[in-house]
Formats: C-alpha cells, sequence, structure tokens
C-alpha cells in the first residue's frame, strides 16, 4: 500500500501541493464537494430504484411464496393428522362393538347348548327312570310270586312235617292259621 | 513515512466539463476516485443481488440464504421501528445500509473509502432528514410541529422545552454525517498509522546495529495493524447499522409525529 501511494504522491505532487496548503483534511476541499455529491446522488438514484423495481419484489416474492408454501403443508400435515384420528376412532369402536357381538354371540351358543343338554339329559332320564320303574314291577312280581310259592311251599312242608311227627294229617285250616300266628310273631 | 490523510485525497482519473449552477456556483463533474469507488459499490451491491434472484428458490441455496439474510434483516429493522408503515420507507433504508456497508467495506479491501469523504456523509445525513421533514409535513401537516412539543410539558416550560427539541432536531443530520465520517476517517488513519510504523521500524531494523532493537515493535504494530483491520471490519458494518437504525427511528418519528 505504501509503494501504491508513493507512486502516486510522485504523480500527484500539483494536486497534493495544492489540497495541503492549509494543511488542513482533503475533504474540506469544498471545491471537490459538488462532483463527489453529484455522482452520489446519481448512484444512489439508480441502486435504489434498482433495490426497490426489481431486487425487493423478488425477494419479497420469494419469500412470501416460501411462508404460503410452509403454511400450505404445515394444513395439509393437521387435516392428514386429523383424519387419522378419525379413523383410528372409528377403527377402535368397531372394534369394540365386534367384540361385544361376538361376546353375545358366544353367550348364546352356551346357554343354547347348555339348554339342549339339559333337556335331552331330562329325556334320558325320563328314559331310564321308565325302564327302571318296569324294572322294579318286574322284581316286585317275581318277589311276590316267590313269595306264594314260598308260603305254599311252608305249608306242604309243615303238613309233611306234622303228618310224620305226628302220623295224624293235619287240616289245611290249622297249619295256615299257625304260619299265620308265626308270620305275626316276627 | 506516508501521509495518512493521503488516503482521502480525491484524484481526478477522467476529465468531465465542468457545470456553473446559478445558485451553487462551479460543480466539476470528473469522474474521481471517489465516484469511481461509489459506483464500484453499488454495482457489487447489484452484482450480488442479481446473483442472489437470478434463481430464487423455495428451498433457498447458500447465497439466496445470504441475500435473503440481509433484506429480513433491514426488513424487520423497519418494521419493527415503524410498524406497519415501515414497510413504505423500506426500500429507502435498505439501499442507504447496503450502500454504506459497501462503500465501508470496499474501503478496507481497496484504496479509496467513499464514507470517509465529509461530502458524502452530509449527503446522506441531508438525504435522511430532508426524507423525514417531507414526509412528517406530507403526513401529519402542521401537527409534525408536535415534534418540538412532547406531549405532557406543562406550558410554562414551553420557552425551554421547544428551542432544546428543535435544535436536537437539526443535529441530526450533523451527528449522522460526523459519526460515519468520523468513525471511517479514524479507522483508516490508525491503520495507515500503524503500517507506516511497521515500515519504518523495518527500515530502522534494516539499518543493523541498535536498530534491531525495533524488531519487536515493527511486530506489536503489524499484530496491531491486523487487530484494527478486524475492528474495523465490525466498524464497517455496526456504522450502516446505525445509520439505517436512526433513519429508521427519525422516520418513526416523522410518521408518528402526533404521539411523541
Amino acid at each position: 500500500m505504501t509503494a501504491e501511494t508513493q507512486s502516486t504522491s510522485g504523480t500527484t505532487e500539483s494536486t497534493e501541493a495544492e489540497g495541503h496548503g492549509g494543511g488542513g483534511l482533503p475533504q474540506l476541499r469544498f471545491e471537490q464537494w459538488g462532483g463527489q455529491i453529484f455522482w452520489l446522488l446519481i448512484i444512489f438514484a439508480v441502486l435504489y430504484l434498482a433495490l426497490s423495481r426489481i431486487f425487493t419484489p423478488r425477494l419479497r416474492g420469494v419469500i412470501d411464496e416460501r411462508a404460503r408454501t410452509i403454511s400450505e403443508a404445515v394444513e395439509t400435515a393437521r387435516t392428514v393428522q386429523a383424519e387419522a384420528l378419525d379413523q383410528a376412532r372409528t377403527a377402535e369402536a368397531e372394534l369394540a362393538e365386534a367384540r361385544a357381538r361376538s361376546q353375545r354371540v358366544a353367550a348364546e351358543a352356551r346357554a343354547k347348548s347348555v339348554a339342549e343338554s339339559a333337556e335331552r339329559g331330562a329325556v334320558e332320564d325320563a328314559k331310564v327312570a321308565e325302564r327302571v320303574a318296569a324294572a322294579e314291577a318286574e322284581i316286585r312280581k317275581a318277589r311276590d310270586a316267590a313269595m306264594g310259592n314260598v308260603s305254599g311251599i311252608a305249608q306242604d312242608i309243615t303238613a309233611a312235617i306234622v303228618a310224620k311227627l305226628t302220623g295224624a294229617p293235619a287240616s289245611a285250616a290249622e297249619i295256615k292259621a299257625a304260619l299265620a300266628g308265626r308270620e305275626g310273631t316276627r | 513515512m506516508a501521509d495518512p490523510m493521503h488516503q482521502f485525497q480525491v484524484e481526478k482519473l477522467f476529465d468531465l466539463p465542468t457545470v456553473n449552477l446559478p445558485l451553487v456556483g462551479a460543480i466539476d463533474l470528473s469522474i474521481t476516485n471517489s465516484s469511481l469507488a461509489m459506483a464500484v459499490a453499488a454495482g457489487l451491491v447489484m452484482l450480488f443481488f442479481t446473483f442472489v434472484t437470478a434463481n430464487p428458490k423455495v428451498v433457498p441455496g447458500r447465497l439466496q440464504v445470504v441475500g435473503e439474510g440481509v433484506f429480513s434483516f433491514i426488513d424487520d429493522l423497519a418494521v419493527s421501528i415503524i410498524g406497519k408503515e415501515g414497510r413504505a420507507f423500506f426500500p429507502f433504508v435498505f439501499t442507504l445500509f447496503l450502500f454504506i456497508l459497501a462503500m465501508n467495506f470496499l474501503g478496507l479491501f481497496l484504496v479509496f473509502t467513499a464514507t470517509s469523504q465529509l461530502a458524502v456523509t452530509v449527503t446522506f445525513g441531508l438525504m435522511t432528514i430532508g426524507l423525514v421533514v417531507v414526509v412528517g409535513l406530507f403526513r401529519n401537516g402542521l401537527g409534525f410541529f408536535k415534534l418540538f412539543l412532547p406531549s405532557g410539558v406543562p406550558w410554562y416550560l414551553w420557552w425551554l422545552v421547544v428551542p432544546i427539541e428543535v435544535i436536537s432536531f437539526v443535529l441530526r443530520p450533523v451527528t449522522l454525517a460526523l459519526r460515519l465520517f468520523g468513525n471511517m476517517l479514524g479507522g483508516h488513519v490508525a491503520l495507515k498509522v500503524f503500517a507506516g510504523f511497521v515500515i519504518s521500524l523495518g527500515a530502522l531494523a534494516a539499518g543493523g546495529g541498535l536498530g534491531l532493537l525495533a524488531i519487536p515493535a515493527a511486530i506489536l504494530s503489524l499484530g496491531g495493524v491486523v487487530a484494527l483491520t478486524a475492528l474495523e471490519f465490525l466498524v464497517a458494518f455496526l456504522q450502516a447499522f446505525v445509520f439505517a437504525v436512526l433513519t429508521c427511528v427519525y422516520l418513526n418519528d416523522a410518521v408518528h409525529a402526533g404521539h411523541h
């Protein structure tokens, strides 16, 4: 930098001598203000027009578009989420209903099978009871018959014993009375 | 040692005729290093935004992020200070900020700093305050002058408050111009002085003997130049930012003059 300033200071010796005549700041040489202000205003105006007419609308457009895109995406995501939540809730409700229905069906089936088996059991029981009753009646009849035979045999035996012991046969009525009395004492 | 003020010398690069205006006097329209620096700064800004907006995408690339970042930075600034009406002044503040920023940065890369010229900063200051006055009068009519009479001041203090407010308003363009000018001038003079130390102390050391003792001082100066350059980058941004913020604050006064 110093080399550069030294080289230029050689060529601008005259202006420097003129400018540093008072030893003041170069910035206070008012004859140079007009040109600087003129160019500054023109360049500022050009820059202002470029920025305000071209670049600001472009940048604002991009930024607004981005904000719109983001808000749209967020909105979509929110809708989709709400939908998903809705569907999940519906599915849950359906599941609960299905479970309740299956439980009801199972309970019904169980009750039906219990009733059927009870009915069938009752029929079987009745059949068995009938057969048991018939068998019992037969047994009773056989026993009565047997018992009837027993008393006949006892009379015969008694008559035979009496005849053998006494030599004289006892009458049938006497034997019967004796047997009845014996039976009565028992 | 090179004259540290030499860098502020305005030199003609291309001769153009001198125009005589009735009230202002003679204006030399020649292209100078000052006007060239302004043009390069403005050209770089336009080039940058041409690239940024050449193929704008909803999902931005790196350059677009930077461009939109600068845009949103000033946009938020204008809206947060001025309110909804800030959008109308955004292009002006944006142009001011970018132009000053570009000229400040150019001064750190090239030889000439246009914002270290009082003519430039005074023009910016007058432009800003001129816009404030025009907007204030246009929006509020004579109500704009309520700016000089803050509400809540009892009538017997008017004679004291009104002159203070008027003076502070008149000083606004002056402070705008001098703040930018002073920061740029001071920073570049300091840079030049420290850089000059490096050369002259180095020359002393080259003489050998006791002059070798100058080497640590030269290294220290070089470190100072490096540190100052970093600081100057911060100042370059900060001054452009401060100018933009104050422009917004003054414009806010003009827009909302009634409720000050």
